[in-house]
């Protein structure tokens, strides 16, 4: 809320003017200042002058010429268009040399042959109001003589104040005087809320229907009212809140909101059919026109003002059009009431309606507040709209809600505070606040109905800590127990560190899919990838699913990349995607496995004048996939497969100990095509929850050299050198150190579909120095068990 | 005699004349190869009377080491100045590139919450992730927020079709719900920080993104004061930003703790006096905070007589644009390698 820093001070001393130091207070009570505005009086040498003679002018019937009083030297000669001021008036004279608002110099003028020294302003050519239809006639009592800045409420600072939820007590001048009162320690002047009245019977008839919605309803009636534009310090304060001035009644049921912090309403009384109020719920098929102009229709669950012929407006939310204030309106009924607040909220949100008014119910306003703030609305309306205020109050108010006790002990405000807090302290800080403090264990706190955010001795132990002032607290260590990254985490972090190592950037790419991503994808019909979560209320359609899979937005990434003029990406991301089945951990939500997805595309490796970098393809998804669980320290085995969304002939399956845990390899030519990628893409994705590494015991390294031999098979096309891998290694006994593939090799020699594969085998003994002869059965027994294993026949080395 | 003395005597000059290793092999076998001088006096030594034969051998055995001395130490000279010459022809220019293994980087989001995990994991806290997907149970009612808070507006909250009930299932939107599920799966004193994604129905803007992280710092024990809170994120303001560093609290709201706070800490570019990085004010807003609500404590049935606790809860992406200067939030999902490979 946007508030003027001269209100603020009508009703609380501020020992200062500076806005940053303001800002500090008004921070440190917790309402945060999103800005402030400095505001200077938009004009200058505007002297207050008082009209001796007016003179018709010579040669234009619709000016005057005027003698004006400026309280030293001779009068100052003026024209003037304006008809509304007469011999005697105070008036504010610019002089030649003044700027007025808009940036209109005034000079010694010749108008129409007689000369002008100077022009009597209208509100609109001060910057003061929208009035141009004649000039600003002053209070008499103003001195004659003085500069007009001294009358005028300038410089001031509007501060935008954003008051949190639970503080709808400080969404009024009145309510924030009230925290600058209790953190100076002072006392805040409350504004006259006694009207003069008239001792006549009001003829306002008020029913509340719906007590609920409606707890209490205030109908003040106000005869004889002159409308007219209300006083330009009313217009000013109200623009400074961002409140259009309309006119003297409308702007002081305004006025009294912001400063009190209770929306009002005010009625033409002589449109409320049979001066009767009825507070009730719509009946299905109604319908208002609202101030807007909107033509509203209605839910039965919208709580409504009625008056004998039907609705006349929205419950604390904004009136209607055919009872509303016109410049013809005499008679006046304003409505002062509280609603309840979930009502006010729904009837809000369900005609998209926010209003002054809506916003203060919907945090709730105090319940006692309506009379005082209608008797402070009355007594404006006397003063500045010439009304008669009517003794006779229509107050209905079934259920009055009382000030409640909160029990506090002292020594739980030190518990949860961390220091102690005497008694006194306590009561001194909560005095401040106008809680009455009684009895010292517990220590009785009566908390005011504008308070409905202190209910428990927690609320009141959060009151003197911000009145004590959160600054003034030292600065302590708990002492915590041991705790630390667990080993998941821990192994996480490697993770991340060997994929980093080994040349891939990390990625961070949303959760989100839409349907053309996984589309894009080429999965079989009853891959589960397809079945993915669907957000209800997507912020776009491309945003519509939760992912099933890393891979679509890696694929975006890398794309974008390419796209950006960098060819050569690598990069992975670790995150959780989204599966339909229940979570192993807690069934009533999905499960959401953390996976690690990889893409690289274009060539990896380092490029430049000594590096030769290779172009991705297969085996840059399975080496990297080797390289990370190796790091990992996790035995894993490639399968030769056809996973969803691969290539058909370039993919493994990961395994571990003898679980499937993802899929990597090249993708489906068709899935570069989706994403806009060109040449091979390779990918991966693994499931982090499986991959679990062994702690092993030392081997200690044989001193003894080692020995090697090659061997080379012919085998089937369709043979995996992993077979082959797997047979040596199952054969060769303890003594076999390593067994590497080290060449593949297809030719007319070796007959069509036939490839020779030669492995390099390293033998070492714990204990002595092999020789060629030991192994020589070993050799005999490899070759056997590869021959059994593969169908494979030895070739000549 | 005189002659061997006059051979020691001149043989330095020589040695010292020698330039090239081809000349010294041949002035080596000259005063040590058989027709040299100390072979043939060796040669003669039968010849000599038997009480002078210890003498003269010994003189004999005396020059000899020391030509093998003189001639030693001048190969050394001229083998090292060979190699000088070798080396000083073999330039390369060493500013062109090496033979450089690829190296790839941490996501700056990573990286940013490690270093936050980092700093709490040494003062004693675990650290705990959650579902993404959670019960609206725990990401609102178990807080503390009341049904008709105006954050469970589907124009904030993101709801997901999953389940019986139509607004049972949503995407967290703080990292908070894991407060209650760890508190249900642990009895105190629990210290625990809880990074992770977290998501808002906000259209992606320089400030805003629909995922986003957060960190969640939760201490429940018995003891926990209003100074721990403070305590803890100053010191955790000192290891993140600087060891100079001060932090205000500021009083605020929030539906699951009380007393609440917004958590300042004093600007590191410009030690408070104000700059751009901290809008003028000296600060820095890092993050909500307070002490733990007593009805959060009493809904995963903790007794908040006894037990007390402070919650804290940060924006990855917030402190890491704050520290390194970074104007739109789109630099963290775009994954451009040129922002990416910036951060190490
Ligand atoms: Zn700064």
């Amino acid at each position: 809320m946007k508030i003027s820093l001269r209100w603020l001070k009508e009703y609380v001393d501020i020992p200062t003017d500076d806005p940053l130091e303001i800002e500090s207070v008004f921070a440190s009570l917790g309402h945060e200042v999103e800005g402030y505005e400095v505001l200077q009086a938009p004009f200058t040498k505007v002297i207050v002058g008082k009209v001796l003679e007016i003179e018709k002018h010579p040669h234009a019937d619709r000016l005057r010429f005027c003698r004006v009083d400026l309280g030293k030297g001779d009068p100052q000669e003026v024209v003037c268009g304006a008809w509304n001021f007469e011999v005697g008036d105070v008036v504010p004279v610019s002089v030649p040399g003044a700027v007025l608002a808009g940036g209109l110099e005034v000079g010694v003028r010749s108008i129409r042959g007689v000369t002008s020294h100077g022009m009597i302003c209208s509100a609109r050519e001060l910057g003061l109001g929208d009035d141009h239809e004649g000039i600003m006639v002053l209070d008499p009592a103003v001195p004659i003589g003085v500069e007009f800045t001294e009358y005028v409420p300038f410089p001031d600072v509007v501060f935008d104040v954003s008051i949190t939820p639970n503080r709808p007590d400080a969404m009024s001048v009145i309510g924030l005087a009230r925290e600058f009162a209790a953190y100076y320690g002072t006392e805040v002047r409350l504004p006259d809320a006694a009207p003069a009245t008239v001792d006549r019977p009001s003829a306002i008839e008020v029913t509340i229907e719906d007590t609920k919605g409606c707890p209490r309803y205030v109908g003040r009636q106000i005869d004889n009212v002159k409308i007219g534009p209300s006083p330009f310090w009313m217009q000013l304060r109200l623009r400074a809140s961002d409140v259009r001035p309309i006119n003297n009644v409308v702007d002081i049921t305004n006025y009294v909101l912001l400063e009190l912090g209770q929306p009002l309403h005010a009625f033409d009384l002589d449109e409320v059919a049979d001066e009767k109020i009825v507070v009730r719920r719509a009946h299905a098929g109604e319908s208002i026109r609202t101030l807007d102009g909107v033509e509203r229709d209605l839910d039965v669950l919208d709580l409504m003002i009625c008056d004998g012929g039907g609705v006349v407006a929205f419950a604390g939310i904004m009136g209607g059009e055919e009872s509303e204030v016109t410049d013809s309106t005499t008679r006046v009924m304003i409505e002062a009431a509280h609603f309840h607040a979930p009502s006010v909220m729904f009837s809000s949100k369900r005609h998209g309606l926010r209003t002054e008014a809506s916003a203060r119910f919907e945090r709730g306003v105090d319940p006692n507040l309506p009379a005082l703030a209608a008797a402070r609305a009355a007594r404006l309306m006397v003063d500045l709209a010439g009304g008669e205020a009517l003794a006779d109050v229509k107050d209905n108010y079934p259920s009055v809600v009382t000030p409640w006790q909160v029990d506090l002990e002292a020594g739980e405000v030190e518990r949860i505070l961390g220091i102690p807090f005497s008694r006194a302290v306590i009561a001194d800080l909560l005095t401040r606040l106008h809680l009455d403090v009684e009895g010292d264990s517990p220590i009785k706190v009566t908390v005011p109905t504008n308070r409905p955010d202190l209910t428990r001795p927690i609320d009141l132990i959060e009151e003197v800590a911000r009145l004590y002032g959160y600054d003034r607290f030292p600065e302590t260590l708990p002492s915590g127990p041991a705790g630390g990254l667990s080993a998941d985490q821990r192994r996480d972090r490697r993770l991340r560190e060997i994929m980093v190592g080994i040349g891939l950037h990390e990625a961070q790419t949303m959760s989100f899919l839409g349907q053309s991503e996984l589309d894009g994808l080429n999965l079989p019909l009853d891959d589960p990838r397809r079945a993915a979560i669907r957000v209800r209320n997507p912020l776009r359609e491309e945003e519509a699913y939760l992912r099933t899979t890393l891979l679509p937005n890696l694929l975006k990434a890398a794309q974008y990349n390419v796209s950006h003029g960098m060819p050569d990406v690598a990069l992975f991301e670790v995150g959780r995607v989204f599966l339909t089945e229940p979570d192993p951990g807690d069934a009533r939500i999905p499960h959401q496995p953390v996976r690690l997805g990889y893409v690289a595309v274009g060539r990896t490796g380092q490029g430049g004048l000594h590096s030769s970098p290779r172009q991705t393809d297969v085996y840059t998804a399975t080496g990297l996939a080797r390289a990370l669980l190796a790091g990992l320290g996790i035995v894993c085995d490639l399968r030769q497969a056809t996973p969803g969304g691969f290539h058909p002939g370039r993919a493994a399956e990961v395994f571990v100990g003898g679980e499937r845990v993802g899929a990597v390899g090249e993708l489906h030519p068709a899935v570069g095509r989706a994403f806009g990628l060109e040449g091979r893409v390779a990918a991966g994705e693994l499931d982090l929850a499986q991959l679990i590494s062994g702690r092993w015991q030392l081997d200690p390294p044989s001193t003894y050299p080692r020995v090697e031999f090659d061997l080379a098979f012919v085998v089937d096309e369709s043979t995996a050198a992993s077979a082959l891998v797997q047979a040596v290694a199952g054969a060769a006994g303890d003594w076999l150190e390593d067994v590497e593939v080290f060449d593949e090799f297809r030719g007319s020699s070796i007959g069509d579909g036939r490839k020779s594969v030669a492995m390099r085998l390293v033998f070492r003994a714990p204990d002595h120095t092999l020789t060629n002869e030991e192994l020589a059965p070993h050799r005999e027994q490899i070759i056997a068990a590869v021959t059994d294993a593969t169908g494979g026949q030895l070739r000549g080395v | 005699m005189d002659l061997l003395h006059e051979l020691l005597t001149g043989a330095p000059a020589r040695i010292d004349a020698i330039v090239d290793l081809e000349s010294l092999s041949a002035l080596e076998s000259e005063l040590l190869g058989k027709k040299s001088l100390i072979a043939s006096t060796r040669r003669g030594l039968g010849q000599l009377p038997p009480d002078e034969r210890p003498k003269v051998g010994a003189q004999v055995h005396e020059a000899q080491r020391r030509l093998e001395d003189l001639l030693a130490a001048r190969r050394e000279l001229l083998e090292r100045m060979a190699e000088d010459r070798l080396l000083a022809g073999d330039r390369v220019d060493v500013t062109l590139e090496g033979y450089e293994p690829s190296v790839g980087r941490h996501h700056l989001l990573t990286q940013t919450v490690d270093e936050v995990v980092d700093i709490f994991a040494g003062l004693g806290y675990r650290v705990a992730s959650g579902p993404e997907v959670e019960l609206a149970w725990y990401n609102f009612d178990a807080l503390n927020t009341p049904p008709t808070h105006p954050a469970r507006l589907e124009s904030d909250t993101l709801y997901v079709e999953y389940g019986e009930e139509p607004d049972e299932m949503l995407l967290r939107t703080h990292t908070s719900p894991m407060q209650a599920r760890y508190m249900e799966q642990h009895e105190p004193p629990v210290y625990v920080v809880v990074p992770g994604r977290t998501f808002r129905a906000d259209a992606l803007d320089a400030t805003h993104s629909p995922v986003f992280y957060q960190i969640e710092g939760l201490a429940v024990d018995e003891h926990i004061t209003f100074g721990d809170l403070k305590g803890t994120l100053a010191h955790f303001a000192r290891e993140f930003f600087g060891p100079d560093r001060t932090i205000r609290l500021l009083p605020n709201f929030f539906p699951f703790t009380e007393p609440s706070a917004e958590m300042h800490v004093s600007c590191f570019a410009c030690d408070g006096s104000g700059c751009r990085v901290c809008s003028g004010s000296g600060w820095i807003e890092l993050m909500g905070c307070g002490m733990v609500d007593p009805n959060v404590l009493e809904a995963v049935g903790y007794d908040p007589q006894h037990i007390s606790g402070f919650a804290f809860g940060m924006g990855a992406e917030r402190i890491a644009m704050v520290r390194h200067g970074i104007n739109h939030i789109r630099h963290f999902y775009e994954n451009d390698v040129r922002v990416l490979r910036q951060f190490t």
